[in-house]
């Protein structure tokens, strides 16, 4: 059966350390000045001493209905077989049609191949092989949780089920894969 | 930029490249459309016309989709995009019209040089040769008028592409705006038809400016130009005014609005009379609106 990969980033649980940010750059070897992945600060809420600061993990949000995968003219940008949004790196002319279109600003030039770039959930490299994504694997509050939305015993599916997960600019019908849950901080 | 702490600053993915080629290939189509109709429908003879826009329409698209090859990525790899066909794609389907846009105006280009060449011929010298040869190259503009024809459909479908490349965002609301709210037509396509067509046809009467009585087409940039502001105004009153009062305020009321449609309106009412004189600074402040107006639309749409 396909699976139905997510992401679910427990906010309250992030200390913004960027170890995800750090161990997607070695496992992906993203170039230099640009991010698969990056974990900056939120606005900071309140005044002193009463303050409020989160962290909010920035990546490819795997939309279901993405606006990358319609608008690419080579189609390079698609779904594989188990929803995952992924750049056919032979295919990519580098028009950066895609990169106008996401609402996330997920995507960039990869200057050392000429094609576009982004988070694959470390797709080729660990979840093929059953090992979870390098950010999750290293994540030191334990804030990220991946796994198969389509198995309802997977500590994903478990963890949704209890808590509200929220996704980024719903109100543009892109249907992101990658779900928030802003349980525990000040919004 | 510092990962943690800085606020991410808006980068653009298209940039001043794409904004050029936008406005080239409005010109490219509005002058082939000037040229093509001039030679299809016009009573009058107005060779300099035709071939200024013909000679103008190859040449700007030509240099327009050089930039746009030059901007990719991956420019040694820009043939996959013939291969690779997404037709839910805009741009996608774009390149097969603009590719036809190109040829066409290739094919109509050479078709009017050898006209021109032959008719030349004919009058310094009447060589035996000579005449033969011009004869020979009469038979090709049999396929003038069909391929004038076609070309205005292709010509109209580059300018408006120009537009759809950009409303098709869905997730851009300032590219993605609606043409008075109605969902399904979308606002630049309209936009940019209408500047293609005044760019391109100001473009091409800097070419032929020292030829014959061209009031003819001062009227018609005129009505363009006013058809223009109409529009912007739309557009203005369509968006959220942020789009208009970002760091492009000053491209848009300068560039776009003053330089590129209240002067030149004001200067064509003053020369429709005295005509021939102010072509030049009339045609040449329409052409620089147009360049405005597509970097003004091209960053805006990324910016804010």
């Amino acid at each position: 059966m396909a699976k139905k990969y997510t992401m679910i980033i427990n906010l309250a649980k992030c200390i913004g350390c960027q170890a995800c940010t750090v161990a997607c750059k070695f496992q992906n070897n993203v170039p230099d000045g640009k991010f698969r992945t990056k974990t900056p600060a939120n606005e900071l809420k309140g005044t002193y001493p009463n303050v409020s600061l989160y962290f909010v993990k920035e990546a490819c949000q795997m939309c279901q209905k993405a606006p990358c995968v319609s608008v690419c003219p080579t189609k390079a940008s698609y779904y594989n077989e188990d929803g995952v949004v992924l750049v056919d790196e032979d295919k990519c002319v580098g028009c950066l049609y895609c990169m106008t279109a996401c609402p996330y600003d997920a995507r960039f030039l990869n200057n050392e191949t000429g094609a576009v770039d982004k988070c694959t959930f470390c797709y080729e490299l660990k979840v093929s092989k059953g090992e979870k994504p390098a950010c999750v694997s290293t994540c030191v509050g334990g804030a990220l949780i991946f796994g198969d939305l389509n198995d309802p015993l997977s500590q994903a599916s478990q963890f949704l089920a209890k808590h509200k997960g929220e996704v980024r600019k719903p109100e543009l019908g892109t249907h992101p894969g990658v779900y928030y849950i802003y349980e525990g901080v000040v919004k | 930029m510092d990962v943690i702490w800085g606020v991410s600053v808006n980068e653009v993915a298209w940039g001043g490249l794409i904004a050029i080629y936008l406005f080239l290939a409005g010109i490219a189509g509005g002058a082939f459309l000037t040229a093509s109709l001039t030679d299809l429908f016009s009573k009058q003879q107005y060779p300099k016309v035709i071939r200024s826009g013909a000679y103008l329409a190859v040449v700007s698209i030509i240099v327009g989709l050089g930039l746009l090859v030059v901007d990719l990525g991956r420019p040694l790899s820009f043939w996959k995009l013939l291969l690779n066909v997404n037709m839910g794609s805009v741009m996608s389907i774009g390149v097969f019209i603009v590719s036809g846009f190109t040829a066409l105006s290739v094919v109509y280009g050479y078709l009017v040089w050898s006209s021109a060449v032959a008719q030349k011929q004919i009058q310094i010298t009447s060589a035996n040769k000579e005449v033969a040869a011009a004869s020979a190259g009469q038979g090709l503009q049999a396929f003038r008028k069909p391929v004038a024809g076609l070309g205005v459909l292709f010509s109209i479908g580059t300018a408006t592409y120009t537009g759809f490349l950009l409303s098709a965002v869905t997730t851009n609301n300032f590219w993605h705006t609606p043409f008075l709210g109605i969902e399904a037509v979308p606002f630049l396509p309209i936009l940019f038809l209408v500047s293609a067509s005044s760019t391109g046809l100001a473009a091409t009467l800097i070419g032929a400016c020292n030829c014959g009585d061209l009031t003819a087409y001062k009227k018609v940039d005129m009505v363009l130009i006013m058809l223009e502001i109409v529009l912007i105004a739309i557009l203005y009153l369509s968006v959220e005014p942020i789009f208009f009062g970002g760091s492009m305020a000053a491209l848009f009321w300068l560039g776009v609005v003053i330089v590129g449609l209240i002067v030149p309106l004001l200067l064509s009412f003053y020369g429709i009379t005295k005509h021939k004189n102010v072509i030049l600074p009339v045609c040449g402040m329409v052409v620089i609106g147009g360049l405005s107006l597509r970097y003004f639309v091209v960053y805006t749409g990324q910016l804010f």
